[in-house]
């Protein structure tokens, strides 16, 4: 049997069972759609820990005997560090200065106080392509050891708490996933079952003169590609077109600007596709198993 | 009346299958061949039992007996919708039970099969569902539409390729059901009561048209309760009776 014949078949039977059809592209579009959301979300969190992660950088506090001539090598150091994207010096004066702003009309409680209390640090901002909280550990450790370094200083049990956060939200997903993959496939075998059934004498005359099993079952299989590919294209055009609406109301609003909503990587929407459309494929053969005995 | 097959649109095949299959015995004339057939679907529920039968090629012969006696799963065994509880059969020199699920489409081919009540396609046209049993056998397109039209107008039925089964008579249905069994040229036609649902005139197209396709080298084993067809007829009549034969 050549392919043709078998889309002829697959087509014909497309308009015939239309509705049938449209139901189980439905269905596995809103299973898809509910997934894709939470997908989106994730990805969304974890941009934004990664972002927060690399926006919060590195303090690194000198030791107050630290000779001014020494400055210059560790600065020429600092900025040698692959993860590092930028290194600013602040002096005692610097931020004492920046206290003062920082108290306002406060600033009354600083008087008397030698404006090189301060320890003068190192404001280091790691590279956002490079940034791995691991990575950002290790890194805050080797500098820490350098024997003119007090002490450094970054987000880390922010990052830390955002990253069990974005775990869980990440373990949230999986399972949602799973749970509505299963669901879009029960639905789906037994959307093909009720077709197969109502078709079945049908397949018993076609059986009859001569089809092979692949006659019988590939136009069913051909169906439940196009279904889901047709259901997970559709369910992630909804989330795309939200990504859209969102990204418009990210860019008017001043409260959102900046938080730089992100899509769901091309890779795992192509995997969200093959996945949709092998459940269709393979509930489809498994719903058929029975109507292809002799 | 109905117009009778063109000669030039019907030959049949009577060439054993292109397909391999291990167990094939050579059989000088026989084309079906049972021995020692039995079907029971429980202890007290026997078909029948130990069945002889020998059909050679090219024979038309009438299976009668009562209802009830098996005469449909004889023909449902020969077209493996149903194997046998014991016992071997042969169709066109392939052993049955060496045939493999995947295989029996391909005898099925070789096999037209009519029914009493005619089991057309209601969703296809006239025309689809006669080539319908092209369309299986992957034969082209232009190909199949030339066949199928020239079986069409072989039955009469020319005019009504595009009408859907059930804006047909019963008779004209009886003759798509006829025109899709045979139009890939099988060599064995198995008819189960096609008479069954038809009026006197329609019965006696039926038989006629079985005799044309008989002529031209088909094997066929025409099933019926009804003694009228075969009593003034020089066929041999198959009678199953109480599970056994009586010839």
């Amino acid at each position: 049997m050549t392919l043709a014949i078998l889309c002829r078949r697959a087509f014909s039977d497309l308009r015939q069972n239309f509705c049938a059809q449209l139901i189980t592209t439905m269905v596995v579009s809103l299973s898809i759609l509910i997934f894709a959301f939470f997908t989106l979300l994730y990805f969304n969190l974890q941009h934004f820990v990664d972002r927060f992660g690399a926006e919060l950088g590195l303090v690194v506090f000198l030791s107050e005997d630290t000779p001014k001539d020494r400055i210059p090598s560790l600065y020429q150091k600092l900025t040698g560090l692959s993860e590092v994207e930028k290194v600013t010096y602040i002096s005692s004066e610097e931020a004492f200065g920046r206290l003062e702003k920082f108290l306002k009309d406060e600033k009354e409680v600083l008087e008397g106080v030698d404006p090189r209390f301060l320890p003068p640090s190192f404001e280091i901002q790691v590279n956002r392509a490079m940034f791995q909280l691991k990575r950002i550990k290790q890194l805050a450790g080797e500098i820490n050891k350098w024997p003119e370094v007090s002490k450094v200083q970054f987000g880390q049990e922010w990052i830390d708490r955002l990253y069990i956060f974005s775990g869980l939200v990440r373990t949230i997903v999986a399972i949602t996933g799973l749970l509505l993959l299963f669901t879009a496939a029960f639905v789906v075998t037994n959307t093909i079952k009720l077709t197969v059934y109502a078709r079945q004498e049908e397949l018993k005359i076609i059986r009859l003169v001569g089809a092979t099993n692949i006659f019988i079952q590939g136009p069913f299989l051909v169906e439940a590609f196009l279904q889901g590919l047709m259901g997970s294209s559709l369910a992630l055009g909804v989330v795309f077109a939200c990504f859209r609406f969102f990204q418009g109301i990210e860019a008017k609003s001043e409260l959102l600007r900046g938080v730089n909503i992100c899509f769901i990587p091309w890779q795992y929407t192509v995997a969200i596709i093959a996945s949709s459309v092998l459940l269709c494929v393979l509930g489809t053969a498994l719903a058929m198993r029975r109507s292809l005995r002799l | 009346m109905f117009v009778f097959f063109p000669i030039s649109s019907f030959q049949y095949q009577v060439s054993l299958p292109k397909y391999k299959i291990n167990n094939m015995i050579s059989i000088e004339s026989s084309i079906i061949l049972l021995k020692d057939v039995s079907k029971k679907y429980s202890t007290d529920n026997v078909v029948f039992s130990g069945i002889d039968l020998e059909i050679e090629k090219g024979e038309f012969v009438f299976l009668t007996g009562p209802s009830g006696a098996g005469k449909s799963t004889m023909l449902r065994i020969l077209f493996c919708a149903e194997r046998p509880t014991s016992g071997e059969v042969w169709v066109d020199g392939v052993t049955l039970s060496s045939l493999s699920n995947a295989q029996v489409p391909y005898l099925r081919r070789k096999i037209g099969v009519i029914f009493q009540d005619f089991k057309l396609l209601s969703n296809y046209t006239i025309f689809d569902n006669v080539a319908l049993s092209l369309e299986v056998i992957g034969l082209g397109k232009k190909q199949a539409e030339q066949r199928v039209m020239q079986m069409l107008e072989g039955v009469g039925l020319a005019g009504k390729t595009s009408h859907y089964p059930l804006q047909l008579s019963g008779g004209e249905q009886q003759r798509v059901a006829i025109a899709r069994a045979v139009v890939n040229r099988p060599s064995i036609i198995l008819a189960d009561e096609p008479t069954g649902n038809l009026d006197l005139q329609r019965t006696e197209e039926v038989i006629m048209l079985m005799e044309e396709l008989n002529a031209r080298g088909a094997t066929i084993i025409f099933a019926t309760h009804d003694d009228r067809l075969f009593e003034n007829t020089h066929r041999r009549v198959i009678r199953l009776f109480n599970g056994r034969i009586r010839i």
